[in-house]
């Protein structure tokens, strides 16, 4: 039986016989090879496996049910695309915040922006986003949208249907910001002392598991660990080539960064 | 610009502009369908899917995959960038100031969630 990390310890990779790390769990195999049209990597579909298993784990800050109401409303919002321009669309402040057994329509609006619309993001909309909601929901919802989107643009890429959602786990959420994280740069708190690597490394730092997760996912899709190699042999596709798609989707969505 | 880097090392010369406009030929191999695939994919999946014909049979079942892949783990690092405001890194945003300038990539929507962390 393959075991892998719930996220707490922070590890991802396969074991194949007794663990003695207690978050250890079962492989689920909900993403198996036999699942996809074509040969998949293993490690991105260990890194689906544990990210599809922390979905419906509390968060940091979002209860197991709460971040599976996230995940199905950012599904509902990548659906239904970008609102027109000219779509009248109330001040965040203005909405109701109301919790209602799911998520607030404060929320949602929250969801759809990051999720269809991330492009029209400025930094006074993000201000009053994480003024209204605090940095850790904030932060632990745009970890929900980019630990799901890539996997459902890639099973939809490959002509494999979505992974339906896993079940909640109950439990306390963590309820307190991670050690080390301040203010540096970003529109929210993240790593600061001593950190040496690339921003896009520390952006999810506030929520340290699902950041755990979306790099592991990044490394597993991309750069396989090799970032600062500019020959990759862990692909088929050449680096050149990777890097003409990476920059072309990251064009269309007018990312700058 | 990474594309460059690698493509250095390669000793392959490429055209950046190829990257932000499908009309120019990046000079990279298999360039053209590579960035016809990206571009097909970001209106959506099924789109991109009638490109899986020249896909395999240029690239493989493996480039296939890979450039899936790409696409989609770039579709949640864009994401994470303008929802964020992730900065720039110092070092990139110093040795790319010609490229974004000739590229127009400075007056992208989501220039204004990453500028500078200088």
């Amino acid at each position: 039986m393959r075991f892998f990390c719930s996220g707490a310890c922070l590890e991802q990779r396969l074991e194949t016989g007794p663990s003695t790390c207690n978050t250890r769990l079962a492989m689920m195999d909900s993403f198996s090879k036999d699942s996809f049209a074509h040969p998949v990597d293993e490690k991105i579909l260990l890194a689906f496996e544990n990210t599809w298993h922390g979905l419906g784990q509390p968060g940091t800050w979002w209860t197991g049910k709460q971040r599976l109401a996230i995940v199905e409303a950012s599904r509902l919002a990548m659906a239904a695309g970008q609102r027109p321009i000219g779509t009248a669309i109330p001040a965040l402040s203005n909405i109701d915040q109301t919790d209602a057994g799911g998520v607030s329509d404060l929320v949602l609006e929250v969801i759809q922006r990051v999720t269809a619309e991330s492009g029209r993001i400025t930094g006074v909309w993000a201000a009053e986003a994480i003024d209204l909601m605090g940095p850790g929901l904030y932060a632990e919802l745009v970890a929900l949208v980019v630990l799901t989107v890539p996997i459902d643009i890639f099973c939809g890429l490959l002509g494999r249907p979505r992974q339906p959602l896993p079940m909640v786990v109950a439990g306390e959420t963590v309820g307190e910001a991670p050690e080390g994280v301040a203010e540096g740069g970003a529109y929210i708190p993240w790593l600061v002392d001593g950190w040496k690597g690339p921003n896009v490394a520390r952006a999810l730092s506030y929520v340290p598991a699902d950041n755990a997760r979306r790099m592991a996912m990044v490394s597993s899709m991309y750069d396989g660990e090799e970032f600062y190699e500019m020959v990759w042999r862990h692909r088929s596709l050449s680096r050149p080539q990777i890097e003409l798609i990476a920059a072309r989707t990251s064009a269309l969505n007018e990312c700058f960064y | 610009m990474l594309l460059r880097e690698s493509s250095n090392a390669l000793d392959q010369v490429v055209d950046l502009v190829g990257t932000i406009r499908g009309d120019v030929d990046s000079g990279v191999p298999h360039g053209e369908l590579l960035a016809a695939y990206a571009e097909a994919a970001h209106d959506n999946p099924e789109t991109a899917r009638q490109l899986d014909g020249r896909m395999l049979a240029e690239v493989g079942p493996g480039g296939l995959v890979d450039a899936a892949a790409t696409v989609a783990i770039f579709n949640g690092l864009v994401r994470s960038a303008d929802a964020i405001g992730i900065p720039l890194d110092k070092h990139v945003m110093e040795r790319t100031d010609d490229e974004r300038e000739t590229l127009g990539l400075n007056d992208f929507s989501g220039s204004a969630n990453s500028g500078s962390d200088i």
